[in-house]
């Protein structure tokens, strides 16, 4: 073994050399110095480490193995900078600011190093943050977040932890396709969770409050105070609603115009009432805006009633173009202009009204398109009573957008033919529909979308004849409303409104455009993320910053990282999936109201209860993440690629995927969970746990590639001298060690069994046994102890390190705050004026040497 | 034991002047050849300041490796704040197939321990340290004897020379990992603590073996020491490349006839030093030469002509690292050799920072990759790439120097690498490639 040199014991070599070892702390008295950082001449103090006075001056430089109460350890290379003048750059963290210094934190060349750091941590990194579920959700909505608040019954909470990514449960509970459900975990084990009807039942729950009880629904964030700026959304659909909805919460002032006489949009105009319940659901949900100040400006058109240069003129700061797609497309084939061709969206709009579209009771009828349009046209035409509904898709089912609907609707008495494209509708003299011609399609090669594209097979025509033919292929935006007045704005060549996917910016200062109107016709979750986004590049825009430097900000809120790899479970538990119950077809066929029956209020709480909770519990905390997101080293891709399934690819795929390690999970000890597959090998765990808390429970074992920081010979932290401070969990940056839960208790402190360690004190990462008068007391009693402690401290130069430091500070902190310190209250190494700087004639002041200060407070 | 190999009778020999000597601890033959001389000239003659003086006159730098002038390490240890100093000779081999300090500390350990008293002496040191290498019975059996003998004789000890100076030197054992070549993890050693590197600066000479100022030489450095205090410094600075001048000592070993260590001037070039190893092995020609151990670059036969020294060989993508020079033939394959060296220094990695310990480990992999002939098409770049990062980003020495032979590969061999890659095939035979990655791909 090395031979470890004892060390010498004269007390003048000690106390100069506690005196001279750096400290992490601010040395107040220290002259100050000037430097200039990214362009910026900053000031700090002589001693301070570049990063400390970047980070007293407000300048972020990435760290993950930096700890703040100690010095700076150098493991993790993230804080490197450039320093004018050297051939590498040094790292922050540990080199000491000098005057005059010219320091970048930000050149292409750190941030190339840097992201490569986080890609070496990412190939040897085990684990994923985001649950399938929330990751595949187009709003990322805390999924395992709202599943477990509604287990607790806490439904409130439960809608409000929902609202803080969609505003409206209930009509997405009923609405949204769930593209969650389809990568739920819980499905390697039985069947995936019923996520939608999940927070369907939270949402009515809360709905049903503010009906019953007049409570109002619960909102997400704190309501920030007016801003007095003014905002003008253009459309009250889904997107236009969302961004609505977070503007208010920002402080802003919004008022929201509508073509439509009620607001809603395509939720109220394009969807049937069978499945969304007006009155009840959408009115109601959307009372949510008007509660919180939003105002509704319902029967005005944009491009008819007012201009964009109108609104600007109205003094409103920023304008939000949310108008959807309300323009069928045309299936290109002769005879379209036939009476009894019908657009899709016209029909629906009357029916969904409640009216019956005139003459359409007892006609055959054709549905040509395969999207959630065609099944509301197919599934409302057998409600209006039609003789024959036929639904026409020219790819497979299994291709088909609405696939999840098709069963319902043929249970309903749809017929539905698939892979046949139209080739021309046929007419009488009159020009009245008598049929459609179509053509077997067979599939060919994959297109863009990944679905095999249809191509015709020749001398395969037939003939569907039928009265009214229903278009539901696809909407585009109606951008007529170009020109005069709207100048600045532009179509994309998709016919679309161009606008920045992540600043939402169209070409015209202060007009921004979200939703269908940029993506084209899109699902309801889709259009509200789209809308949530642009609220946040709207307030960023109201509050002056920069758009350019959003696009950072925005990738860390918007996070698509594909991080999953998905380890089967091997749980025996076996629990089916709880479905609502419907109404049988025959009944559900002829009604309007809602056919599928709530869970009862035990029936939600055990499929919540079901949620295996897969996310990473750091999520939010974790300082890799954040990064990975900001140096875009996590796969993530700003437009998601919805058709993409999330869920193939593994966090560790990059360029230097190889080898990994994958460690197993220690859950023995009562207060801290262990995952060492998250381990990031920092070393914070090993350095505060032996320098601040003094047990040393951790430290790098083994060597190379393999090294890991954990307990020796990775045993339980109960067998370690494990003090449960949780401080190792509050320093950890990833989820590699966590706070376990539990239940808060009341402790009581034996002060006759006190040895006046002090670990307690240092453990305590809130400061919370500073201020009680127990530990001034206990403190005051120290100036006995204190000749033995130094003894102690002679034998671990750690230890002694700490006590000293910890007496410095609290002496600095005391003079600084005005607090007299008696001089025999400190050690006898600390340098003489400390002591009498604060002595300023208070001393007699309260009993034994208690300080008349904030610590007297107490007494 | 090792051979020294023969040298030309012009080249000067100062470090291994007394090798083969029946009884290296013999302190009165060694005092006879000019041992204690340079103590006792510094003591008597120039005193601290004036011995640094003229150890900076001579041009003496850091044999470790690194290159840094010994002079400029004293005077800051010497200016440093603070009461206590030390002075640590690091005799911790690291590259395990050298063994030109062990041979210093075992032939000549009057010379080392002439070395660190002088430097203690300069920097105002009382307590000295030899820290060898655990495994160096012989070399700390003879240092030991050698202190003992030279403490008895009044040479170093209390009162050296009536000079009120006490300079107490003590032989210390260690024991650890490859990483303990590196000075701060050598320090860290020797106060028991966990063996990784430290961010510098602060450098030990301002802040080193317990937070004290300390002065941290190669064995090899300080033997030169006591040589150029007793002669002068003109002598030696007049001795090899004047940018860096003096001699040191290398290994030669590998493919060729008697592989053995040699006192060569500094800026000596390649091919001298190599041909002082006689003939290849028969019948084989030289395909490559490994400079500077298991962190070495790979050097090609018209690299030859670089001389012996720090820049030159830094600018070709070598280094004097241990000393070493590694000869291969036709026979071997340099992208399994680069591998393997790879592979080593990422398995020898202390694993503190995250460029080191993950990196160095897929620098390693994607020699493998080649090797085995499943290389991806990115690789050569993502080589180029990743080590530039590692090198940029570097805390220690070690991180930095792992990336030089595959970095010298790509430099130096790229047809040979690009048959594993592009054909999986290797063109000596060593690898065996099984994968077939489609021609044309990787680029």
């Amino acid at each position: 073994m090395t031979d470890v040199i004892t060390r010498p014991t004269d007390a003048d070599a000690l106390a100069e050399r506690l005196l001279t070892t750096q400290s992490p702390q601010r040395p107040l008295s220290a002259p100050a110095i000037r430097l200039e950082v990214d362009g910026r001449v900053i000031e700090g103090r002589e001693g301070q480490t570049i990063l400390e006075v970047c980070r007293d001056n407000g300048i972020e430089v990435p760290t993950l193995c930096y700890e703040p109460k100690l010095p700076g350890f150098g493991a993790c290379r993230m804080c490197v900078v450039d320093v004018e003048g050297e051939e590498n750059p040094p790292i922050s963290c540990s080199r000491a600011a000098e005057e005059g210094m010219k320091v970048q934190t930000q050149t292409e060349e750190l941030r190339r190093i840097r992201a490569t750091n986080l890609e070496l941590i990412f190939s040897d990194h085990n684990a994923y943050c985001l649950p399938p579920c929330q990751n595949k959700c187009p709003s990322h909505i805390d999924i395992p977040g709202f599943l477990k608040a509604n287990a607790e019954g806490e439904w409130r909470e439960s809608a409000r932890v929902f609202k803080r990514t969609i505003p409206f449960p209930s009509i997405l509970g009923r609405v949204c396709p769930a593209p969650c459900e389809t990568h739920c975990r819980r499905d390697e084990v039985d069947e995936a969770i019923a996520i939608r009807d999940s927070h369907r039942y939270a949402g009515d729950q809360v709905l049903r409050q503010m009906a019953d009880e007049g409570i109002d629904p619960p909102v997400p964030f704190d309501v920030q105070p007016a801003t007095g700026k003014r905002v003008a959304v253009i459309g009250s659909g889904p997107a236009g609603a969302s961004a609505a909805y977070y503007l208010l919460i920002a402080g802003h002032d919004v008022t929201i115009f509508d073509k439509d006489e009620k607001p809603g949009g395509m939720l109220r105009y394009g969807i049937p009432e069978y499945r969304l319940p007006k009155e009840s659901v959408l009115d109601r949900e959307y009372e949510s805006i008007t509660r919180l100040g939003g105002r509704f400006e319902c029967g005005r058109e944009f491009g008819k009633d007012f201009t964009l240069d109108d609104l600007q003129n109205q003094g409103f700061d920023a304008v939000l173009i949310a108008i959807g797609c309300y323009d069928t497309n045309k299936l290109g084939i002769p005879g379209e202009d036939a009476d009894g061709v019908i657009d899709g969206l016209e029909y629906l709009k009357i029916a969904t009204l409640g009216l019956e579209y005139p003459g359409h009771r007892g006609t055959r009828v054709v549905v040509v398109g395969g999207g959630f349009t065609a099944m509301d046209c197919s599934r409302t035409s057998v409600r209006q009573g039609c003789a024959e509904t036929t639904l026409v898709y020219r790819r497979d089912m299994k291709d088909m957008p609405a696939a999840s609907e098709v069963h319902e609707a043929i249970e309903e008495g749809v017929t539905a033919i698939f892979q046949a494209g139209p080739t021309r509708v046929l007419a009488d003299e009159a020009n009245t529909v008598t049929g459609v011609e179509f053509i077997r399609m067979q599939l060919g090669a994959p297109d863009a979308s990944g679905r095999r594209r249809p191509e015709p097979a020749a001398g395969t025509e037939f003939v569907i004849p039928c009265d009214r033919v229903l278009l539901a292929i696809g909407q585009g935006p109606d951008l007529r409303w170009m020109g005069a007045g709207n100048e600045g704005t532009a179509a994309t060549k998709q016919r679309r409104l161009a606008v920045d996917a992540v600043t939402f910016e169209t070409g015209r200062p202060g007009v921004f455009g979200t939703g269908d109107v940029r993506m084209g016709a899109q699902t309801v979750v889709q259009a509200i993320a789209d809308g949530r986004r642009a609220s946040y590049a709207i307030d960023a825009y109201l509050h002056g910053m920069d758009l350019g430097a959003l696009r950072t900000r925005q990738t860390l809120a918007e996070p698509q990282p594909e991080f999953l790899s998905i380890v089967p479970f091997t749980s025996e538990v076996k629990e089916p999936r709880i479905r609502m119950r419907a109404m049988p077809a025959e009944e559900r066929n002829a009604s309007y109201i809602e056919y599928e029956h709530p869970y009862t209020v035990a029936e939600a709480i055990a499929e919540s209860t079901r949620c295996l909770q897969c996310t990473c519990e750091a999520i939010g905390f974790c300082d890799l993440r954040r990064l990975g997101i900001e140096y875009g080293t996590t796969l993530q891709t700003l437009e998601p690629q919805h058709d993409r399934g999330a869920g193939y690819r593994s966090v560790t795929e990059n360029r230097f995927t190889g080898l990994n390690h994958d460690y197993v999970r220690d859950d023995s000890h009562a207060f801290i969970l262990r995952e060492p597959s998250r381990c990031i090998d920092c070393g914070r765990c090993a350095n505060v746990c032996a320098e601040v808390v003094g047990a040393a429970c951790y430290d790098f074992m083994r060597i190379g590639f393999d090294t890991l920081v954990t307990t020796p010979l990775d045993m339980s932290l109960n067998d370690t001298p494990c003090v449960s401070c949780g401080r190792c969990a509050e320093t950890c940056p990833t989820g590699a060690l966590m706070p376990k839960p539990r239940i808060l208790q009341k402790y009581d402190v034996d002060e006759s069994r006190c040895i006046l360690c002090g670990i307690c004190v240092d453990a305590c990462p809130y400061d919370a046994l500073r201020c009680g008068p127990d530990f001034e007391l206990a403190h005051t009693s120290r100036v006995e102890p204190m000749i033995d402690l130094m003894a102690i401290a002679a034998l671990d130069r750690d230890t002694e390190m700490t006590y000293v430091r910890r007496e410095r500070d609290w002496a600095e902190r005391a003079v600084a705050e005005g607090r007299p310190v008696r001089p025999d209250r400190l050690l006898p190494v600390l340098p003489a004026g400390l002591a009498t700087a604060g002595g300023n004639g208070h001393n007699g002041h309260g009993d034994g040497g208690v300080p008349a200060g904030g610590g007297s407070a107490a007494h | 034991m090792t051979t020294l190999l023969a040298t030309p009778s012009t080249w000067p020999r100062i470090l291994t002047a007394g090798f083969g000597a029946t009884d290296p601890t013999d302190l009165d033959a060694a005092v006879a050849a000019g041992a204690f001389e340079g103590l006792t000239r510094a003591v008597r003659t120039h005193g601290p300041t004036g011995t640094i003086a003229l150890l900076r006159a001579s041009g003496l730098r850091g044999r470790g490796g690194g290159g840094f002038p010994t002079a400029d390490k004293w005077d800051a240890c010497a200016m440093a704040q603070g009461a206590v100093r030390h002075v640590v000779a690091n005799g911790y081999e690291s590259d395990p197939a050298t063994h030109i300090a062990r041979g210093l500390m075992e032939e000549r350990p009057y010379a080392v321990v002439e070395g660190v008293a002088i430097a203690a002496f300069a920097v105002g040191a009382t307590e000295s340290y030899i820290a060898v290498r655990a495994e160096y019975g012989e070399a700390i059996r003879r240092l030991e004897a050698a202190v003992a003998r030279a403490e008895a004789a009044g040479h170093i000890g209390a009162n050296v020379l009536g000079s009120g100076r006490d300079i107490f030197v003590s032989v210390r054992p260690v024991r650890g990992a490859y990483m303990l070549g590196e000075e701060t993890v050598l320090l860290k050693a020797l106060e028991g603590k966990r063996g990784q590197p430290e961010q510098r600066p602060p450098y030990p000479s301002e802040r080193g073996l317990w937070g004290r100022p300390t002065v941290v030489n190669d064995v090899v450095t300080l033997g030169a020491v006591g040589w150029i205090v007793a002669n002068s410094a003109d002598a030696y600075a007049a001795i090899g490349d004047p940018e860096a001048p003096g001699t040191t000592l290398v290994q030669v070993a590998g493919a060729i006839e008697e592989p053995g260590i040699a006192e060569v001037p500094t800026g000596t070039r390649l091919r001298e030093i190599v041909d002082l190893a006689g003939q290849m092995a028969s019948g084989h020609r030289l395909k490559a030469v490994v400079v500077g151990g298991p962190t070495g670059g790979i050097l090609p036969p018209r690299e030859l002509d670089t001389p012996y020294g720090y820049a030159a060989l830094r600018e070709v993508g070598a280094h004097v690292g241990s000393g070493s020079i590694l000869v291969a033939d036709e026979r071997a394959c340099v992208v399994d050799l680069a591998t393997l060296l790879t592979r080593y220094c990422a398995d020898e990695a202390c694993g503190k920072t995250i460029p080191c310990r993950i990196g160095l480990r897929r620098l390693a992999e994607i020699g493998q990759r080649a090797a085995s002939g499943h290389a991806r098409p990115t690789d050569p770049a993502l080589l180029a790439d990743l080590s530039a990062d590692i090198v940029a980003s570097a805390l220690c020495a070690h991180e930095r120097a792992a990336t030089n032979p595959l970095t010298s590969v790509l430099r130096y061999f790229r047809p040979e690498l690009d048959e594993h890659l592009l054909r999986s095939a290797c063109p000596a035979g060593v690898c065996h490639p099984i994968g077939v990655t489609p021609a044309g791909t990787a680029t």
